[in-house]
């Protein structure tokens, strides 16, 4: 039987993935996909809640609707967030976080 | 007039000046924020005549809009910093025009973005103010931390402003994992979204947040972690002066008070309920040990920097841990004050001050060239005007007494006694103290040293009105900061 435990494992699983990813790799490209994987994180176990916190029987709807605004508004953020990432690649011709440290005082 | 007329009426303000600048000629591009800082002030007008539900008005919106002081004063500060900002934008033209890129050579190319982004991010902004459910909240934050991405990374040809871009756009987007994870949980452990109703279930003995405080403590803290990016606090202050300084100038002034105030009137929101449950009392050490190492970091770091906008970026750092330790006393505070009223006296004075100084930069960027403190020598020869104005932002920032800064420090300080957090007072004073030396700095700069050369820097009326209005706002709140604290006060 799967629990609501197993379903947060699993979440916190893929958040700790997609933070160990942003704070290791040096790509921005990857880095970007681990943002991601932090925001699937959420709406894994915004999903679960709503499944097992049961309202009259029905799951909570709320929760799940919050889903949709997270997967819509992570739409927008890769829509912009490439556009910056090329943008950069043009003038620096590198997606290398260790390649932009130009203000370091 | 119901109060969420006001966003839909800057989002149509916004649009109608995305097609605008599709019709206008090059050369007149700044008829675009002309007209959105006329569009605005309209706007801020109409905010003195709206309203909230009528009695037995049970219309959906209502259940994730608010209409109270904290929306409409956050409201009014989120429509008066897009206008000044706007101002400022006019007067960074020249700065714009260099970076927009060779094969543009006609003047004026590019520009129209810059003047209407703004309004979505005012628009966002106005909603941040108002929001009272998770997903409201997270809608509207976004919404603002989107279209800062783009005016960050706006002059594309300049390979500062584009990783200023990079690193902003990434530690925000880390920002939205915390905040989003931490909401989850909060949601997961009342199963409810609207804010009132997860503060309701706190007086429930048999709720889940009450069973399991090591849940609730984990999901205040990924907010608190979210919310500490947004408001630059320490530790996760490291891209400010980063994005700070790569950013074209009035993006950061917006950045640095828009943001801000965004940060902490959702904090107050979401976190306050909370605080004063107290059901998770590491919550209040958490912020309190989090706001004394900002003042202290802060501090510090700004004491060394050469770099104007550099050491303003610490600078707005150090005031993120002053309003951090006035929310940490939310629940300790004597009851004649509300920490509400202290925080926004504090922030509508920093929306003063900064953005103030923030102009006279633009000013001296785009007439001058250069944002060192070094460009500054003898500012009070090549424009006494703006000399005087910058003198009275920089005593403010420091809190130098009849400015609206010694009372936003004032207010954070009686608080803090109330609650007898003296180790923190003992810090927050040493950090005053550094700020006299590094606000100072720029004062000596401006006065006893001599220019370089015999320019002057001309200031272009509408700017002069904006900035005669933003010092009397300073002198006026640093004499009678009443209007603001009895805003709160019934709340």
């Amino acid at each position: 039987m799967v629990t609501l435990n197993h379903y947060l494992f699993v979440s916190g699983l893929l958040f700790t993935l997609g933070l160990t990813g942003v704070m290791l790799r040096r790509s921005l490209i990857v880095i970007f996909m681990s943002l991601e994987m932090m925001l699937s994180a959420a709406n894994l176990s915004l999903v679960a809640f709503s499944r097992f916190n049961l309202v009259n029987g029905l799951p909570n709807y709320n929760g799940q609707a919050l889903v949709f605004f997270i997967i819509t508004v992570a739409a927008a953020e890769v829509a912009v967030g490439l556009a910056i990432i090329v943008a950069l690649f043009r003038a620096r011709q590198t997606t290398s976080v260790d390649d932009i440290t130009s203000m370091k005082y | 007039m119901p109060a969420y007329y006001l966003e839909a009426a800057v989002v149509v303000l916004g649009i109608v000046l995305m097609l605008m600048d599709a019709f206008v000629e090059k050369a007149e591009k700044s008829l675009v924020a002309k007209v959105g800082v006329l569009g605005l002030i309209g706007v801020f007008v109409a905010l003195f005549f709206v309203r909230g539900p009528e009695a037995g008005d049970a219309a959906p919106i209502w259940s994730f809009y608010a209409v109270d002081p904290t929306a409409l004063f956050y409201k009014g500060f989120a429509l008066i910093t897009t206008i000044v900002v706007l101002l400022m934008s006019l007067d960074y033209r020249g700065v714009l025009q260099h970076f927009m890129g060779p094969e543009q050579e006609k003047a004026g190319a590019g520009q129209g973005e810059f003047f209407y982004l703004p309004l979505f991010t005012c628009a966002g902004l106005m909603w941040m103010a108002s929001a009272k459910d998770i997903v409201s909240i997270f809608v509207a934050l976004e919404l603002v931390t989107i279209s800062f991405y783009v005016l960050v990374a706006f002059l594309r040809r300049n390979v500062g402003s584009l990783e200023a871009g990079v690193k902003y756009l990434i530690l925000g987007a880390l920002s939205t994992g915390f905040f989003v994870y931490g909401l989850t949980w909060l949601f997961g452990l009342s199963g409810e979204t609207e804010l009132s109703k997860i503060a309701a279930q706190l007086a429930n003995e048999d709720s889940a947040m009450n069973l399991y405080p090591k849940a609730l403590l984990f999901a205040l803290s990924m907010v608190l972690v979210g919310l500490a990016f947004k408001v630059a606090a320490v530790p996760f202050q490291i891209w400010v002066p980063d994005v700070y300084q790569g950013a074209p100038t009035p993006v950061t002034a917006f950045l640095s008070v828009g943001s801000k105030a965004a940060g902490f009137v959702v904090g107050y929101r979401i976190l306050q309920p909370f605080i004063d449950a107290n059901t998770t009392p590491q919550l209040i050490t958490l912020i309190l040990a989090v706001s004394g190492a900002t003042i202290l970091l802060g501090n510090l770091a700004a004491m060394q920097q050469d770099n104007f906008k550099r050491m303003l970026a610490y600078s707005s750092i150090s005031h993120a841990g002053f309003l951090l330790l006035a929310l940490g006393c939310a629940r300790t505070a004597g009851s004649q004050i509300n920490v509400q009223g202290v925080m926004a006296l504090y922030l509508g004075g920093y929306l003063a001050m900064t953005l103030l100084a923030f102009h006279v930069m633009c000013l001296v960027r785009d007439q001058l060239g250069g944002e060192e403190i070094a460009t500054y020598k003898g500012l009070a020869q090549r424009s006494p005007f703006l000399a005087f104005v910058l003198l009275i932002a920089m005593i403010s920032l420091a809190g130098i007494p009849f400015t609206a800064g010694f009372f936003g420090k004032f207010y954070v300080f009686l608080v803090a006694l109330q609650s007898r957090y003296y180790v923190i007072i003992a810090l927050a004073v040493l950090g005053v103290g550094a700020g006299f030396y590094y606000y100072l700095k720029v004062v000596r700069a401006m006065y006893w040293d001599e220019a370089a050369d015999d320019r002057r820097l001309a200031v272009g009326p509408m700017s002069k009105a904006g900035m005669a209005l933003l010092t009397g706002i300073i002198l006026v709140l640093g004499v009678y900061p009443t209007p603001i604290l009895s805003l709160f006060a019934s709340s």
